[in-house]
């Protein structure tokens, strides 16, 4: 199995670069930790209204999930972007003429950057238990880390497509903005389904963020994982696909001059 | 058999001719130089001949193998030394190669004897653990080329291998592209636009430009082909001329024409170092006294400039002054 051998190689070059950015790695959990403070406990007063939709906890725990993952979300949406500077810089073209296959050079770079996604979300995970977030079973968490890795994972995949089409940083970071800020407010991160008016909240049906946040909050707070099939199936659909496409217009247009 | 043999090939981007119908071959252990101006469709044969890119017609063989139809053969086989530093300044140089080594699928059991090799060769040893970012331009590029070598390739291309770097490095990355050579016995296929690079490495090098080949020779022979070495010797008084050319015409082997014209003898040689001391000699031998002695070499600029048109810089980078002159017309207008 050499494609797994490429896969690792690659994945072995994006980790090394992450593991030497200590800065980075703090950097990141800087805006994260911002939502949590600020937005957690500026509206403990919605106590009541997220009790009315059956939640049973503080605000903080409520949006604590959902800030877990918009963390995951906004590192691995953002992390193809070096895939731009690799092939302005001649490193794709390194590879390219190497013996490597083609779909492990994309394999690899997602498959590093869901799990540099999932680091800085457990990082969040950790630092949220510091802020007096509660879990009841800390042995979920490992659960909730195997979301991360395969939802990051679907993201991971929609920053390759972006980086392998777009032609310039601009393009990647617009688009980029345009994907990753709507998916994100589409869903409970911050606030119930509930309470989005219903043609928004179809929207927000579709949205794979969606049934993520729902998951880790269900494990997060015991609830009942009444739709842990649903969701499961859900994000291993938007994985599949989102992986399929990365890899296909990955080797479609890295071949193209750049 | 030739480690590169290239048939009738041509490239086209759109509408624009990049190669036009290019052939030639490549022998063993040859240093081969592909010499022009920017533009004129080197790093394109480059990329085609790395199986970067497929070209619009032609054949190109690279070990015995065809660069479209055996692709991933030929991959196992080359080393691609980029114009642009490659090296992934994130990383290690130990650790560059480390990475250059796994994606040539070289076994684990030889990579640490393959790194050694190769920074011992490049000369990078004691800077291995550091990171590229403390690295100066030159080690970077040393970097990048010991990364091509460790899978041992038969053929190497290298793109610009000394471009922007300071004469010191040049020379010191001559030195690696001959050991290279020797000591891999592999083939190097270099392109440059630097005319002392193709004279010092090349066994041969091809002129091309506006993507056509003008010429292919060894330097010598092109700079021979182009003129003769001529040297100039001024005399202070009248002198026995007769006497002098006949003693000069017996170096026959060397000397083509002799002229005397206002106290300037002038000698066209086909070596002007082999007869500077004979003449100089016979010149003692008649007690004739030497004013001043200049000798002018055709360089590899002349044939350089021969072949590819005196106005290098408006043609090379796809300027077209005549469009570019309506353009400004129109605006006024």
């Amino acid at each position: 199995m050499i494609i797994l051998y490429d896969i690792y190689s690659i994945m072995w070059r994006e980790i090394k670069r992450y593991s030497k950015s200590k800065f980075g790695i703090v950097i990141r959990l800087i805006q994260p930790v911002i939502w949590i403070i600020v937005v957690g406990h500026t509206f403990t007063q919605t106590g009541p209204l997220i009790a009315s939709v059956g939640f049973s906890g503080d605000y903080i725990e409520f949006i604590t999930p959902g800030i877990i993952v918009l963390t995951s979300i906004f590192t691995s949406i953002f992390g193809g972007v070096n895939t731009l500077w690799d092939r302005r810089y001649g490193f794709i073209n390194k590879v390219l003429i190497s013996p490597i296959s083609r779909s492990a050079i994309a394999l690899g770079k997602m498959i590093a950057i869901s799990f540099i996604a999932t680091i800085q979300s457990c990082l969040i995970l950790g630092i949220s238990f510091i802020l007096g977030v509660n879990m009841p079973h800390y042995l979920h968490m490992l659960l909730i880390i195997a979301i991360m890795i395969l939802f990051s994972l679907g993201f991971s995949g929609i920053s390759i497509i972006v980086a392998s089409i777009a032609r310039s940083q601009e393009t990647f970071w617009a688009t980029i903005n345009f994907l990753g800020m709507p998916l994100f407010m589409l869903s409970p991160a911050l606030f119930p389904l509930e309470l989005l008016p219903s043609w928004l909240s179809y929207v927000a049906k579709l949205n794979p963020v969606t049934y993520t946040i729902v998951l880790v909050r269900d494990i997060m707070n015991n609830q009942a994982h009444t739709n842990l099939e649903l969701g499961l199936t859900i994000i291993i659909i938007f994985v599949s696909i989102t992986t399929i496409i990365a890899s296909f217009v990955f080797t479609r247009d890295v071949k193209k001059p750049f | 058999m030739h480690s590169i043999e290239i048939r009738s090939l041509s490239k086209k981007f759109g509408n624009a001719c990049v190669l036009n119908n290019i052939s030639l071959q490549i022998k063993q252990n040859e240093i081969f130089g592909f010499l022009g101006p920017n533009g004129a469709g080197k790093s394109t044969t480059m990329m085609i001949l790395a199986t970067l890119i497929k070209p619009t017609s032609g054949t190109v063989i690279v070990n015995g193998f065809d660069t479209v139809y055996e692709s991933a053969k030929v991959r196992e086989h080359i080393g691609y030394v980029q114009q642009e530093i490659t090296v992934d300044e994130y990383l290690t140089g130990r650790e560059n190669l480390l990475l250059q080594a796994r994606l040539n699928h070289i076994p684990n059991s030889l990579i640490d004897n393959r790194i050694n090799d190769v920074l011992a060769l490049i000369e990078l040893e004691n800077k291995q653990d550091d990171l590229v970012t403390t690295y100066s331009g030159g080690m970077r590029k040393r970097l990048d080329i010991g990364g091509s070598l460790l899978h041992k390739p038969q053929v190497i291309f290298l793109d610009e291998p000394t471009v922007g770097l300071d004469i010191q490095t040049r020379r010191k990355i001559w030195e690696y592209i001959k050991k290279i050579r020797n000591n891999l016995n592999t083939s190097i296929f270099l392109s440059t636009h630097y005319m002392e690079e193709a004279d010092e490495l090349c066994d041969r090098i091809a002129i091309v430009d506006h993507g056509t080949i003008k010429v292919i020779d060894t330097p010598t022979k092109l700079k021979n082909n182009f003129g003769n070495e001529i040297l100039r010797i001024g005399i202070e008084t009248d002198v026995d001329v007769k006497k002098l050319t006949s003693k000069i015409n017996s170096i026959e082997k060397y000397v083509e024409k002799i002229n005397f014209d206002n106290k300037i003898l002038t000698v066209f040689s086909t070596n002007c170092e082999k007869i500077i001391p004979i003449i100089l000699k016979s010149f003692l031998d008649l007690k004739i006294k030497i004013n001043s002695v200049s000798m002018s070499k055709p360089t590899l600029d002349d044939v350089f400039i021969k072949y590819t048109g005196q106005n290098l810089n408006l043609e090379n980078s796809g300027y077209n002054m005549k469009k570019e002159y309506r353009k400004l017309k129109n605006i006024r207008t």
